[in-house]
């Protein structure tokens, strides 16, 4: 089964991704998260999460764990089922940035992580929205739990970022990219450049958020996350399918959801079938007997021809249909021969001919 | 405490019964059939449990499709034959073991499984063909019993690693039960058969065959298969197999098959049975 691996991004931690995880669990898909706090660089940490979580992967990463996913599928594209592409980006790093980020990288050192938590974390909340104060506590806790050595190594790690822009387009498999509406630090553009290279990607915006998407409209981006798992293949994440709804085995009707409310009532009838005033009642008039349901002008046709794979196409289940067997006597492998659409004798040539016992 | 003596696996096909009430016990069709069952017979006459727990599912004649348990338990005092249509089959009335199948409800409620508790219940082919299959057609049932329907009909149905589970939970439950006496456990239905569609009269003799062979001996790979697979390998009713995991469930890891038998066509269907006893 497919792992969807939650990386988190800068001096970050699994408290990005709580809502996100429940989401994932409740749709039972298998999360796992990422450690990337011990690595020197991205590269590094890409290789460590190949290393330390088993199977096809679907990495779903944010801000600098976006990186990181990007890089995974570079290496190892073939264990790559699905890209999750958080409040991200591919561009290189820009003229100025490096001296932007030691400078905090000093301010953590110097004065500590609850510094750095108020120098840094207002800019990455949502533009022109005064901050949820649950959220924003939230968000410093999850910095006071980091040190100032993670943060210098992440910020290196992320000043010496491989060259996502040339890679990322090679990625064919399926693609996701979430950003919050108000993201200042990573906006829409950087997220529209990725869709641009992968034209398979689904670019989806959460509204009232900024760059901690997960955290600030943890439901909606939750949601979107869950939505786009429960709609890829089931090869890529090798999820048993749900088991109320649709075919996959050809000839094979399952009496799932829909035959069963298509067939509610035809079964209902041949359900009576099964006391003797029923049956009395069924021999004596059958068309009184079936008006006594409300049963479709095709079900009902379906009954007075004694047409069994009809009913079944209507949703009848054999086990209830069956009963009507019992007053108008028919053998069960006629009724399986009808369904097969053969002659009897064809039938049990071709399906049961093969007697082995012992 | 109470004693898990042995489990059963077993078809439990309707026209085994019709068969049987039609005499056809002896005939050329059906006494192979029929003889492949005897070493069973035997095992359980020397072996005189007291209560047998009989997993099976109702075929949509106890229960309709206006409620549908995915589990349910009988702790009744007694069970009869259901009228499947045909009118109930002269066949003794079953004694229920209530006592033990609520204590059974604490284990299971306690274990995070939820079953439906049935005090007034009807049973079907599902149940009958087993017992008659292994006791015969005495005057009176020579053991009590504990039904638990497991729903195999409509989707979704659950899944092999909970029936198997489902089986350990049982055995816990047998262990803890405080009397002298002796449970068999008869996990039922299958073997490969489809009733509807156009894959309709489908059986897979082959896979059938393996089965009985290995579900003693190598069980691992069925516990882990999907309901899909089931479905692919053994049919649309044959995925009914997975009640067999709940008999498997509560056995040892290592157990000996004492008995395998096998016969196909049954009507539309593989037929056959294992006989298991725990290894240590």
């Amino acid at each position: 089964m497919t792992t969807f691996l939650l990386i988190p991004g800068l001096i970050s931690d699994g408290h990005v991704w709580t809502a996100t995880r429940a989401a994932l669990e409740a749709g039972g898909q298998r999360p796992a998260l990422a450690d990337v706090t011990t690595q020197g660089d991205i590269p590094e940490m890409a290789r460590d999460l190949l290393a330390a979580h088993e199977g096809p992967l679907v990495p779903v990463g944010h801000s600098m764990g976006g990186r990181v996913a990007m890089e995974m599928a570079r290496i190892a594209p073939d264990r790559i089922a699905g890209l999750a592409l958080l409040n991200t980006g591919i561009h290189a790093a820009r003229p100025g940035e490096a001296e932007k980020r030691e400078a905090m990288i000093a301010l953590s050192a110097r004065e500590g992580m609850e510094a750095l938590a108020e120098r840094w974390l207002p800019g990455m909340m949502a533009e022109g929205r005064a901050p949820d104060p649950e959220v924003l506590s939230g968000l410093q806790a999850m910095v006071r739990r980091m040190t100032p050595e993670i943060h210098a190594r992440q910020m290196r790690a992320l000043l010496a970022r491989p060259d996502a822009a040339a890679t990322i387009g090679d990625f064919a498999g399926p693609m996701l990219l979430v950003v919050g509406r108000q993201d200042q630090w990573s906006p829409i553009a950087q997220h529209e450049e990725i869709a641009a290279l992968c034209p398979q990607a689904e670019l989806r915006i959460i509204e009232e958020a900024g760059h901690f998407a997960p955290v600030e409209q943890p439901r909606a981006t939750a949601g979107v996350i869950a939505d786009w798992a429960a709609g890829l293949p089931q090869a890529a994440t090798g999820k048993e399918p749900a088991m109320s709804q649709g075919d996959r085995i050809p000839d094979t009707p399952l009496f799932d959801r829909r035959r069963a409310n298509a067939g509610y009532e035809l079964n209902k009838m041949a359900m009576g079938l099964s006391t003797p005033e029923g049956r009395a009642a069924f021999l004596a008039d059958e068309g009184a007997y079936l008006d006594r349901f409300v049963l479709s002008p095709e079900q009902r046709a379906a009954v007075l021809a004694r047409d069994w794979a009809e009913m079944v196409r209507l949703g009848g289940n054999l086990f209830y249909i069956l009963k009507i067997s019992a007053v108008d006597p028919t053998p069960i492998r006629e009724i399986g021969a009808a369904q097969a659409g053969m002659e009897l004798q064809e039938f049990l040539d071709t399906r049961l001919g093969k007697v082995t016992n012992g | 405490m109470a004693e898990l003596i042995g489990g059963l696996g077993t078809s439990h096909v309707p026209s085994i019964a019709m068969a049987i009430d039609k005499g056809l016990r002896e005939s050329e069709e059906w006494k192979p059939f029929f003889d492949g069952y005897t070493p069973a017979q035997e095992w359980i006459a020397e072996k005189k449990p007291d209560i047998a727990v009989v997993i099976f599912n109702d075929h949509g004649n106890s229960f309709f499709l206006d409620r549908v348990p995915t589990l349910a338990l009988g702790v009744a005092d007694e069970y009869r034959p259901a009228d499947e249509g045909w009118g109930p089959r002269p066949i003794p009335t079953f004694e229920g073991a209530s006592e033990f199948a609520w204590h059974l409800a604490d284990r299971m409620v306690e274990g995070h499984f939820d079953p439906m508790l049935c005090r007034e219940l009807d049973v079907d082919h599902g149940m009958q063909v087993p017992m008659e299959l292994v006791f015969g057609r005495p005057e009176a049932w020579p053991v009590k019993v504990v039904p638990i329907l497991v729903n195999t009909i409509q989707y979704p149905i659950p899944t092999p690693q909970r029936m198997w589970e489902l089986g350990e939970l049982l055995r816990q439950a047998i262990e803890s039960y405080p009397t002298d006496e002796k449970v068999v456990v008869l996990g039922t239905g299958g073997l490969s058969h489809q009733l509807q569609g156009a894959r309709a009269g489908f059986i897979n003799p082959e896979a059938d065959r393996e089965w009985v062979a290995k579900i003693g001996a190598d069980p691992a790979r069925y516990r882990a298969m999907t309901r899909e697979e089931y479905i692919e390998e053994f049919g649309s009713e044959g995925a009914e197999l997975i009640m067999w995991l709940v008999m498997r469930g509560c056995m040892d890891a290592e157990v000996k098959t004492l008995h395998k038998h096998y016969f196909a066509p049954a009507s539309m269907t593989g037929a056959g049975m294992v006989l298991l006893e725990n290894a240590g």
